[in-house]
């Protein structure tokens, strides 16, 4: 049985789709089964941040309506043979999705797949419901300003009491921190929250600190995930968290200032 | 079957409540006044049992009438100006209380025993709702006829409701309301004072107006005198 993991967030523009995209890649560059679906119905992102828009032809809604089969519609990625692509419809909208088709969805990628990661998308209306009502673990993506946490804490407190598994009662969905766009520096000047501000608010266990980094924007741009970037301090910290999420013990880093050597600072650009 | 001997069964009460003191003659100013009571606290207002206390004569039935069209339900009016024609009107006139709002001591001469009184509210109240859990933005909590006990932290947009006394063992950040259904008495604790907004019995702060209150401590938050205080919690 597979395991879903949402990546979630309340505020749009955080990282969610970098997020699930470099996510799922690790999971599938360390051998891992995985399919990542775009919940993001009418507004699809993930397949261009993958690389594949150009290989889309049935998407999430047509298996959802019996129009392809999952076989048809799942996009393999050219690099790696474990990981697969579910693709949004650009078309239509959240209302599209609906609970049952949802879910067997996931049972039918549950058969084949180690993991699937669900990119939710902004708010908390039925798109975003739908991505996090069915998963196990999610990884809530927050950037370290005020609105993007109070909006990371409406979503905890939805997975808390309405997820599936808090319905049932059983267990609750397995909460995982990931803050994004962390500039020590700035934080240090005062003009970021830190991670122990972000860490005190939310009250969840921290997977990774991944560092401001304009890689990340080079790499969807080019349709390649931050996390296949080689020396990117970005992918650095995905790989990191990808392997503790996989049960590894990795330190954290990138979350101090880093000191400029004797160099830099006597011949540095300011 | 077997019928029961008696025709009644008479047993003590403890009734929640709240009064309301006329202050102005403008019955338009009354209604205005009630209509916003009713469209901020929704729940506390419909239904809610009323004594009407007033020092001079005002307009009994337009009172009745403004009160009635919010939900209220006026039971009777303190005996003063106002008892004549309340006769009329088929309300109880009730016995103009001490003065003493609160948590006045009763006297030992009179008045019925302690005990009494505080068993016969037990059996109004519910036990506390106890929530372990974070409360966080986007959620209601609400602990009916009784306390509410949070063992972990409010977040900023969460809001705690209470009819008794709200307890925070953590931070309070978000909003908590006590005394939901008009108990004065009802308090707020909590270990570190963050509150977006405190009310008690309908009386109500907003963090801008707690400036001068213990922010980020320890605090408790009791109404003295119909004024919401905040003040460190001392032990």
């Amino acid at each position: 049985m597979a395991k879903i993991i949402v990546v979630t967030s309340g505020k749009g523009g955080v990282g969610k789709t970098t997020t699930s995209a470099s996510f799922a890649t690790g999971l599938a560059m360390r051998g891992h089964k995985t399919a990542v679906i775009d919940f993001d119905v009418g507004l699809r992102n993930l397949d261009l941040i993958m690389g594949v828009e150009r290989r889309v032809v049935f998407d999430f809604v047509n298996v959802i309506n019996g129009e392809a089969t999952l076989k048809q519609a799942l996009i393999k990625d050219k690099h790696l043979d474990k990981l697969h692509i579910l693709a949004a419809s650009q078309t239509r909208d959240k209302d599209a999705l609906t609970t049952e088709g949802v879910e067997k969805v996931l049972n039918d990628l549950a058969q084949d797949f180690d993991f699937i990661v669900c990119d939710s998308p902004a708010g908390i209306e039925r798109g975003a419901f739908l991505a996090m009502y069915f998963a196990d673990e999610a990884l809530v993506v927050t950037n370290p300003e005020v609105s993007s946490v109070r909006d990371s804490d409406r979503v905890l407190g939805i997975l808390s009491s309405k997820a599936r598994l808090a319905e049932k009662g059983e267990t609750k969905v397995k909460e995982h921190l990931v803050l994004t766009r962390y500039n020590p520096a700035r934080v240090a000047k005062g003009e970021m929250l830190s991670l122990e501000d972000v860490k005190e608010i939310l009250a969840i266990p921290l997977l990774g600190v991944v560092p401001e980094s304009s890689s990340v924007l080079t790499c969807s741009n080019s349709g390649v995930p931050v996390i296949r970037e080689e020396g990117s301090d970005a992918g650095l910290a995905y790989q990191d968290l990808v392997a503790r999420f996989l049960g590894d013990e990795v330190p954290h880093r990138f979350i101090t200032e880093q000191k400029k050597g004797l160099f830099s600072k006597l011949f540095g650009a300011t | 079957m077997t019928r029961s001997r008696t025709a009644l069964e008479i047993k003590g009460r403890m009734l929640s409540i709240t009064r309301v003191r006329v202050l102005d003659a403008d019955t338009a100013a009354i209604r205005a006044h009630l209509e916003q009571l009713a469209k901020q606290m929704p729940q506390a207002v419909k239904g809610m049992a009323v004594v009407i206390d007033s020092e001079f004569d005002a307009d009994l039935p337009a009172l009745l009438e403004a009160m009635r069209g919010v939900g209220m339900q006026p039971l009777a009016v303190s005996d003063g100006p106002l008892a004549a024609s309340a006769k009329g009107l088929g309300l109880a006139v009730v016995s103009k209380d001490s003065g003493k709002t609160g948590n006045a001591a009763p006297e030992p001469a009179k008045t019925p025993p302690p005990q009494v009184a505080s068993a016969a509210a037990a059996s109004q109240r519910r036990p506390a709702r106890i929530i372990a859990e974070p409360v966080r933005s986007g959620q209601q909590i609400y602990a009916e006829h009784g306390d509410l006990v949070l063992l972990n932290t409010v977040s900023p947009g969460a809001e705690v409701i209470a009819d008794g006394c709200v307890h925070v063992y953590g931070k309070l950040a978000g909003r908590a309301i006590a005394g939901a259904r008009g108990d004065e008495t009802a308090r707020i604790f909590c270990r570190k004072m963050e509150a977006e907004l405190v009310a008690i019995a309908g009386i109500y702060a907003v963090s801008e107006q707690m400036k001068d209150s213990p922010r980020g401590a320890a605090a408790m938050a009791y109404l003295e005198q119909g004024r919401l205080r905040i003040e460190p919690h001392k032990i």
